[in-house]
C-alpha cells in the first residue's frame, strides 16, 4: 500500500520566502527501524539570514484573514498536502519518531484544532484591560501588540502536536520561521506547506532545516525565539529575555487521599499518555503511604500493555532504534543506585520488522529527596517515592505539570502560589490533559504580546463612519 | 610511463616531462650542494633515496608527512643551500595555528614571482579586468593570502586598497566563548570595508567567506558591490555550495564570484576552474601544476579514493624554493579529474572536516 513512498525516497526541501530551496546538503531522516524515510535538505547561515530579514519586511495580514487561513490549513492538514495523504504522512511521522500510530492520529487531529482556534486560544491570554484594535479603545487605555515581528521556532521530534503551538503566533501577526528536528522534520513540513497553500504567503511563515552548529542564529537574528530542549539548553538560553526555553517537563502526580488504588489508572495514564515521549508525561509519583504497593501495583498496570510496532492501530510504547533503545537502558540502570526497578527484567522488546520498544519501567526509591525523582526518559520511565506532609513540597517542585490527588486544601494552596510548578491538575486528571486555551506551559502570548498604553485628544471615530480602506497605524509602523 | 608536464620548471620554463620534472626537483632538494638543511638531514633517515626512487607524482607518497616539524625549526633550514646565501626572501608566513602552535615556511621571491604570474594568467582566464582598483580585505600576515593578493593590482594596473584581519584573534575569542567580541571585531572589520567600497572605486573585492557573508547584512554595502565591483575573489576559507548560489544568484547577480583554495603550507593557493557550468553548484579547483599539487585520500586508510568520491585533501609543494609533500589538510573534497597534462588531481566542494564528522572544527572570520 505504501510501497510507492518508500523506493521513491522523498526530499524534504526548505521552504523559503523565495519558495521551497533544494541545498546541495542533506541528511537522511532515518526511521526507528533503520530504513532512510527522506532526505532533509540542510541550508547555511547565510539563507537562514536573508529568510528571517524577508520574514521581518513582510506585513502581517489582517487579523481576521490570519485566523480564517489557519483554519483552512489545519483542514488542509488532514486531507492532501504536496501529494501526500494524511495515512501516508502519519506512517511516516510514526516510522520516524517512534510515536505510537494512535498517538500520531489524536496529534494530527489536534494539529487541525489548534489551527481553527488559534485565534480564539490567542485571546484568552489578552489581558482583561487591553484591546486589540487601537480605535476600539478608550481616549486613553492599553492595545495590545507584538512585542516583535519575527518569531523564530526551533522545534522538537518527540512528539508531532508539539507544532500546534506556534500556529498562535501566526495568529498573532508574527512572521514564523521553524527549523524542524531532524529525526521528525515531516509534520512542520506538511503544516508549514499547508499554511501556503491557504493563504499564508511565503513571507510569513517559512521551515528552514539546518545543521546544529547554525542553530544560534535563529535565536540571534529573529526578535524572539522559542527553543526546546534538557538542561543543557535551558542554562544556554535560560537568562535570555528573547528566548522562551521549553526545558525538561518533570511533571508529577501526587498521591495523598489514602485511596491509592483508586488512582492507579491516572497514574498509568499520566505516564504513557500521549505516547509516553511529551513533557507532560508523569515521570515520578509522591506516595503518602504505602509506597512499594503503588510502585508494585503501576508496574503490574504498566506491564499489561502489548509491545508492538508503533505504525500498529493498537500500539501504545514509543519506539526507538535498536542502539538507542540499548542506550537508553543501559542509561537507565546507570542510574539506579540503591533503588529498586520493579518492573522488568527486560527492557528493551526488538521488533522483528527492525527497532525496539521500550517497556515500562518502575523504580521504587526510599525517600522524597532521592535525586532521580528529577530523571526524565523518553519513554514510561517513573520513579515512585514514599512522601509525606512533613517532607513539604520541594520535591514537587521544578515540575512542568503536577497532578495532586489530596483533599488538603492548604497544601493545594501552597501547590498553586509555589512559582515552579507551572501547571496543577487536582484529582484524577492526568498529568498529560491539555486543550487550546489551556496551555501546558503559560500562554504563548504571554512572551510575544504585551500591552501598549495608547492616550489621545482625537475622540473615537465610531465603527460605521470610519473609512473601509483605513490603514491599520500599527501594521504601518512595520515599515521601519 | 610519464606523461608530459605543459609548464614547469626549477629555474626556466622548459616543456619537461613528469619523471624529468620529479627527478630534476629530487636532485635539486636532495644533493649536498643544493639541497636544504632540513632535508638534507633527513634525508639519511627515509627508507629509501629520493633521488634513485622518486621520479613520479605519485612516489611522493613515499615521503613522510614532516609539517608538524615546521613549528619549531629554524626558517633558514628550509632554504636550499643552492641560492649561495642569495636567496630573495619576501619573509616568513604561518599556517592558520587552530591545531596548535603555528607551522612557518620561507616565501621567496623567485617563487613569488612565477605564482603570482600563474594567478594573473588565470584571472584573465576568469575575466578579472585589468585597470581596476582592488579592496583586499585579508590578514597581511603572518598568513600568505594577503600578501599574496597585495601584490595583484600592481600588476594588473590598479590600486590596491586594504583592509587588515586578526583572524587568530577572532578565533580565541570564539574559543574562550567570547563571542561578543569577535562580533564586535568583525563588525569593525566591516566598517572599515563600507569606508572604501563607498567612497572609492573598487572594481575587484577579495574577501573571506564569513566576511562576504556579513558584508550582506548591510544594503548599502549589498549595492555598492553590485554597482561598482566587477570580480568578487573569496579565499582564506571555506564557501559551502549553496551560500556561494545564493551570493552569486541572489545577492550578486552581476558581480562574477571566483574562488580560491589553498594553504600557507604550499606558498599559495589553486584557483577556480574557468569553466564550471551555470547552475552548478559545484566549485572544482585546480592547482599550479607541477609546484603545487593536490590528492584526495581516505581519512582512515590514507589511500587515493576514486574520482568522484570526497576524501581528505592531501597537498603538495616542488618548487625550487621549498618541497613539502604530503601535508594532509583538515579538509575534504571530492577528487575531480586535473586538466590534461597537470599532475595530481583537482578538488571540488572543499569543506572542513567537521562538516562530515562532528569534531569540532572552529572556523571564524577566516
Amino acid at each position: 500500500m505504501t510501497s510507492l513512498l518508500w523506493t521513491d525516497t522523498r526530499q524534504l526541501d526548505a521552504l523559503g520566502a523565495s519558495g521551497p530551496f533544494r541545498a546541495s546538503r542533506s541528511v537522511p531522516v532515518v526511521g526507528v527501524d533503520g530504513t532512510t524515510l527522506a532526505h532533509l535538505s540542510l541550508v547555511p547561515k547565510l539563507y537562514i539570514k536573508r529568510n528571517l530579514d524577508a520574514l521581518r519586511r513582510a506585513h502581517p495580514m489582517p487579523a481576521q484573514e490570519r485566523a480564517q487561513c489557519l483554519a483552512a490549513a489545519g483542514e488542509l492538514f488532514l486531507g492532501e498536502v504536496d501529494g501526500v495523504s494524511l495515512r501516508e504522512h502519519e506512517l511516516a511521522v510514526c516510522r520516524a519518531s517512534g510515536v505510537a500510530m494512535p498517538v500520531v492520529r489524536r496529534a494530527s487531529l489536534s494539529i487541525a484544532e489548534s489551527a481553527r482556534v488559534a485565534e480564539e486560544s490567542v485571546q484568552q491570554a489578552r489581558p482583561a484591560g487591553a484591546v486589540n484594535d487601537w480605535r476600539s479603545g478608550a481616549a486613553a487605555g492599553t492595545v495590545w501588540v507584538r512585542k516583535g515581528e519575527v518569531f523564530a521556532v526551533l522545534a522538537p521530534g518527540n512528539h508531532p502536536a508539539t507544532h500546534t503551538i506556534w500556529l498562535e503566533a501566526l495568529a498573532m501577526g508574527y512572521r514564523v520561521a521553524v527549523r524542524p528536528s531532524r529525526r521528525e522534520p515531516f509534520t512542520p513540513h506538511r503544516l508549514v506547506s499547508a499554511l501556503r497553500q491557504s493563504g499564508f504567503g511565503t513571507d510569513q511563515v517559512v521551515l528552514l532545516p539546518t545543521d546544529h552548529d547554525v542553530a544560534d542564529v535563529f535565536v540571534r537574528e529573529a526578535d524572539l525565539a522559542m527553543v526546546y530542549g534538557g538542561d543543557e539548553v535551558a542554562a544556554r538560553y535560560g537568562a535570555r529575555a528573547d528566548t522562551l526555553v521549553q526545558g525538561p517537563g518533570r511533571s508529577k502526580v501526587l498521591l495523598a487521599d489514602g485511596n491509592h488504588e483508586q488512582h492507579i489508572g491516572t497514574v498509568v495514564d499520566s505516564v504513557i499518555g500521549h505516547g509516553a515521549t511529551a513533557c507532560v508525561n508523569a515521570s515520578a509519583v509522591f506516595v503518602n503511604g504505602d509506597a512499594a504497593g503503588v510502585a508494585a501495583e503501576i508496574a503490574r498496570s504498566l506491564s499489561k500493555i502489548p509491545v508492538r510496532p508503533p505504525e500498529a492501530d493498537d500500539a501504545v510504547l514509543p519506539a526507538f532504534g535498536i542502539d538507542q533503545a540499548r542506550a537508553l537502558e543501559k542509561h537507565l540502570r546507570s542510574r539506579l543506585g540503591d533503588a529498586k526497578l520493579v518492573s522488568g527484567p527486560d527492557l528493551v522488546a526488538e521488533l522483528p520488522g527492525g527497532g525496539a520498544v521500550l517497556r515500562p519501567a518502575v523504580v521504587l526509591l526510599d525517600r522524597a529527596d532521592a535525586p532521580q525523582v528529577n530523571i526524565e526518559l523518553p519513554f514510561p520511565c517513573v520513579w515512585v517515592a514514599p512522601w509525606s506532609l512533613d517532607v513539604g513540597v520541594d520535591p514537587l517542585r521544578n515540575t512542568l505539570t503536577l497532578t495532586a490527588i489530596t483533599p488538603d486544601e492548604a497544601l493545594l494552596s501552597r501547590l498553586i502560589e509555589e512559582p515552579s510548578i507551572r501547571n496543577l491538575h487536582i484529582g484524577d486528571q492526568p498529568t498529560y490533559l491539555m486543550r487550546p486555551g489551556l496551555p501546558h506551559d503559560g500562554h504563548l502570548a504571554e512572551f510575544l504580546m504585551r500591552s501598549k498604553t495608547v492616550m489621545r485628544d482625537l475622540p473615537v471615530v465610531p465603527e460605521q463612519l470610519r473609512p473601509k480602506d483605513m490603514p491599520c497605524l500599527i501594521a504601518k509602523t512595520n515599515n521601519g | 610511463m610519464s606523461k608530459a608536464v605543459a609548464t614547469a620548471d626549477l629555474d626556466t620554463d622548459r616543456n619537461w616531462t613528469e619523471s624529468e620534472f620529479i627527478s630534476a626537483a629530487m636532485e635539486w632538494h636532495f644533493s649536498p650542494a643544493t639541497g636544504s638543511p632540513f632535508w638534507l638531514e633527513r634525508a639519511g633517515s627515509l627508507e629509501f633515496d629520493p633521488r634513485r626512487d622518486v621520479r613520479t607524482h605519485a612516489d611522493l607518497r613515499l615521503f613522510p608527512n614532516v609539517v608538524n616539524e615546521l613549528r619549531e625549526i629554524p626558517l633558514e633550514d628550509l632554504i636550499p643551500r643552492g641560492y649561495h646565501g642569495q636567496a630573495d626572501v619576501i619573509g616568513s608566513y604561518d599556517s592558520g595555528g587552530t591545531t596548535g602552535a603555528p607551522k612557518r615556511v620561507a616565501l621567496l621571491a623567485d617563487w613569488f614571482e612565477r605564482s603570482l604570474a600563474w594567478k594573473s594568467g588565470r584571472m584573465d582566464e576568469l575575466g578579472f579586468p585589468t585597470g581596476a582598483n582592488w579592496l583586499t580585505v585579508a590578514p597581511s600576515g603572518p598568513h600568505i593570502f594577503g600578501r599574496l593578493m597585495a601584490e595583484l593590482p600592481r600588476m594588473r594596473g590598479g590600486i590596491g586598497f586594504t583592509v587588515d584581519l586578526d583572524p587568530r584573534w577572532v578565533r580565541k575569542c570564539l574559543s574562550e566563548g567570547r563571542a561578543q567580541e569577535a562580533e564586535r571585531y568583525a563588525e569593525h572589520v566591516v566598517d572599515q570595508v563600507a569606508s572604501i567600497l563607498i567612497q572609492q572605486d573598487i572594481g575587484v573585492l577579495v574577501a573571506t567567506p564569513p566576511l562576504l557573508e556579513r558584508m550582506t547584512a548591510r544594503d548599502e554595502l549589498i549595492d555598492a558591490i553590485n554597482t561598482k565591483v566587477k570580480v568578487i575573489m573569496w579565499g582564506g576559507a571555506h564557501m559551502d555550495p549553496d551560500t556561494r548560489y545564493i551570493l552569486q544568484h541572489e545577492i550578486f547577480p552581476n558581480v562574477a564570484l571566483r574562488g580560491q583554495y589553498g594553504s600557507t603550507m604550499i606558498l599559495g593557493g589553486s584557483m577556480e576552474r574557468a569553466t564550471s557550468e551555470p547552475g552548478d553548484r559545484s566549485c572544482v579547483f585546480d592547482s599550479f601544476s607541477p609546484y603545487t599539487t593536490f590528492s584526495v585520500v581516505d581519512p582512515v586508510s590514507h589511500l587515493d579514493v576514486a574520482e568522484g568520491a570526497r576524501g581528505q585533501v592531501v597537498m603538495h609543494h616542488l618548487s625550487k624554493s621549498l618541497l613539502l609533500p604530503n601535508n594532509l589538510e583538515r579538509d575534504m573534497a571530492t577528487r575531480v579529474a586535473a586538466p590534461p597534462g597537470a599532475l595530481g588531481v583537482s578538488v571540488a566542494d572543499v569543506a572542513p572536516v567537521s562538516m562530515f564528522e562532528d569534531s569540532t572544527v572552529i572556523e571564524g572570520v577566516y
